[in-house]
């Protein structure tokens, strides 16, 4: 075997690895984009559930706390906004504070003590707290997924697979934010 | 991000199977040479296939039909959601937080022992199943713990791991059990007699020598190797449960209620131990090698140590700490968390805490019930009357306050219905209830109905042409009552007790 050959078997075996690599790093971009695209329709399905579960949970209660029109108006146009939202950012704001609203009004609630062992209640709250739940959880499951798509358009090798077939960086799904900057109101009245 | 710390943890495993693996193939292989006289080398080759047979057989049936066998041996049954729209909202919500391709089946065995297990060879078939004593003990922050535990089992691809290991175990131990029954019944005469003749003794006392040693130190090697396996996947599983849920306390104090109801298992093969969250046997027996999980005491230290953050950086921290261990659970460069994880604030825990033990022990039995179709009367008198199927009657007599009820039908929505506790008495009778003694309510024209009250005690009465029920208050001091489906006018008649005639026995 001459040193020719050599030279291009070694030369050829190089390029196939190269474009194996391109192949899996390119297969693995695409794969993260489609789970990112999952765990975000996730988060909208189940914030949509939030938003059917409201109108109940208001009914339930309205009978019970007669005199706190302010805090359920706050709940319904909170509600009417979160699901008129559209882009990313507008919907975080939105459903911030939705969920501001919601913890406010379950304040409220702690004071009517009927409509706390009221069953129709128990079961649309824990509907609310499971829902509440599963948003956190795709939220986290959502933006776990963008910290490692993110790293991989960013990071050496697997950036210049991403710039040639043009994947970008996605948007993380903040919530927690502003909703601990919110106190829930307490009134003396 | 889940998969790298599940390469890096695999690797191990891995490593530590294949050294059980290659005990097997030894075992096999020495075995099979210790049968024959003189050195064949097919002859150890033959023990080594006939060893790799039985663990394939044995492999393939508990992949195929373990979890059957076992769902079967401890009598579970399946619960839908609306048995227990909590139950399957906390998985629900841990299948999300984990990613997982789909909803495992949900279990609840019929058993007053705190524990879970989860079943299944891959995500996409999977089971995870609990006691009802489980769901008695604990609240819903504690239930996610160790729903999340379960979750991590198959994400991490455990309950493959532990099989693979489960099933070398076993024919590692049946070869060297094989071989030393045929010792003791023929091998050892027949064996030194033609060695002798053929002038190989030594080499075929050596050789026996090995092989025997190997028979009585090969499956205890085994067996260590199958309990680290265990407890390392244990640790695990409680890192990746905090992680799922961001709130190690949940686990931590669910397990402290196990810890403190050492009951066992009333069915639990041995086999299966390793699956559950804690050992069904023997709770309290830890750090020995032997054991399939670690510590209890120790497990519950490390969860309550991560109040910083519940990551996995946050627990191998904590797991150093209090084992005090220099090699970390999962090697800390291949953990990749670019943020920390903070740890959120439990949900909904005052509400939790005020249920009575036996109120949510009373509540598990009628999650059972609810799934064997027993039928759930909830009388005004405040007594919950529980039919079980065989019922026939169309209708029964609360046995406290003497009130006649229909039986409902049972279906999916009235099962919701009742164990919510929501539509108790506003759920439509078929028929109008004669309540009382009162026969008025019933001959009156359409609009203007009158119903007989007793002074001073809860009752029901029903509109009898729309079948509405309603509670009347003992304060109630009204005359009239309108019916909010129909529009008519119902009038209330107070008639003290003395006065109306005796209750329906």
């Amino acid at each position: 075997m001459s040193a020719g050959t050599l030279v291009f078997i070694v030369i050829a075996g190089i390029l196939v690895m190269v474009v194996l690599y391109a192949v899996v790093a390119y297969n693995s971009l695409v794969g993260l984009r489609n789970q990112i695209k999952n765990a975000w329709s996730q988060i909208e399905v189940q914030l949509k559930r939030r938003h059917d579960l409201i109108p109940n949970l208001v009914e339930t209660a309205k009978g019970y706390m007669a005199h706190e029109r302010q805090t359920f108006e706050t709940v319904t146009q909170a509600r009417s906004r979160a699901s008129s939202a559209r882009t990313i950012s507008e919907v975080s704001q939105a459903e911030t504070e939705l969920t501001g609203a919601l913890s406010q009004f379950m304040v409220v609630v702690e004071n009517y003590p009927e409509l706390k062992a009221n069953q129709n209640f128990l079961a649309i709250q824990e509907e609310l707290t499971s829902t509440e739940n599963k948003i956190a959880f795709s939220r986290q499951a959502y933006n776990d997924q963008v910290l490692f798509l993110n790293n991989k358009v960013q990071m050496f090798p697997s950036n210049i697979i991403a710039g040639m077939f043009n994947f970008r960086l996605a948007e993380f799904f903040e919530l927690e934010d502003q909703s601990e900057k919110a106190v829930p109101r307490v009134s003396f009245s | 991000m889940f998969w790298s710390i599940i390469a890096a943890n695999k690797r191990r495993t891995i490593i530590l199977i294949a050294v059980m693996g290659l005990l097997l193939i030894l075992a096999g292989y020495v075995i099979g040479m210790a049968f024959v006289d003189v050195y064949r080398p097919w002859a150890g080759i033959a023990g080594l296939i006939v060893a790799l047979c039985i663990w394939c057989v044995m492999l393939m049936v508990s992949l195929y039909g373990a979890d059957r066998m076992f769902l079967g041996i401890t009598r579970a049954q399946e619960v839908r959601r609306e048995h227990y729209p909590q139950l399957y909202n906390v998985v629900e919500e841990m299948v999300i937080a984990g990613s997982l391709p789909g909803m495992p089946r949900i279990f609840v065995v019929e058993d007053p022992a705190p524990n879970a297990f989860a079943m299944g060879r891959s995500p996409q078939k999977s089971c995870v199943c609990v006691t009802a004593g489980l769901l008695a003990l604990c609240n819903r922050d504690e239930l996610q713990g160790v729903i999340a535990h379960e979750i991590s089992h198959i994400m991490n691809r455990d309950i493959l791991f532990m099989t693979v290991a489960a099933t070398m175990l076993g024919s590692i131990l049946l070869v060297s059990d094989a071989f030393v029954h045929s010792l003791r019944y023929s091998g050892g005469p027949r064996f030194t007699s033609r060695a002798r003749r053929t002038g190989g003794a030594r080499s075929g006392a050596a050789l026996l020598l090995v092989s025997l040693l190997l028979a009585i130190v090969g499956p205890v090697i085994a067996r260590i190797l199958y309990f680290a396996i265990s407890r390392k996947r244990e640790y695990l599983a409680d890192a990746t449960g905090a992680r799922l849920t961001r709130y190690p306390e949940g686990l931590a104090s669910a397990l402290e209620k196990m810890q403190k109801n050492p009951l066992p298992l009333q069915a639990a093969p041995s086999a299966i131990a390793p699956f559950y969250i804690v050992n069904p046997y023997r709770m309290h027996l830890g750090g020995s090698p032997f054991a399939t999980h670690p510590p209890l005491a120790e497990r519950i230290r490390i969860l309550r140590m991560m109040s910083h953050g519940a990551g996995y950086v946050d627990y191998t921290k904590a797991y150093i700490t209090v084992t005090g261990s220099r090699r970390t659970l999962i090697p800390l460069k291949d953990m990749g968390e670019g943020a920390d994880v903070p740890v959120r604030e439990s949900c909904a825990p005052e509400q939790a805490e005020t249920v009575l033990p036996t109120e949510s022990r009373r509540r598990a039995g009628d999650i059972i019930r609810a799934m064997n179709n027993f039928a759930f009367i909830t009388c005004a008198c405040g007594l919950r009357l529980k039919l079980p199927p065989e019922f026939r009657e169309d209708r029964i007599t609360c046995p406290r306050c003497g009130r006649s009820h229909l039986v409902p039908e049972v279906n999916e929505k009235t099962i919701s219905a009742v164990l919510t506790g929501a539509a108790v008495l506003t759920a439509p009778f078929s028929k109008p209830v004669c309540t009382g003694s009162s026969t008025a309510g019933q001959r009156k024209e359409a609009t203007v109905q009158v119903a007989d009250v007793v002074p001073g005690r809860w009752q029901t009465i029903q509109c009898s042409t729309c079948d509405h029920a309603y509670e009347i208050s003992p304060r109630f001091r009204g005359k009239k009552l309108k019916c909010s489906g129909c529009g008519a006018t119902i009038r209330i008649r107070m008639i003290p007790e003395d006065q109306t005639a005796p209750l329906p026995d």
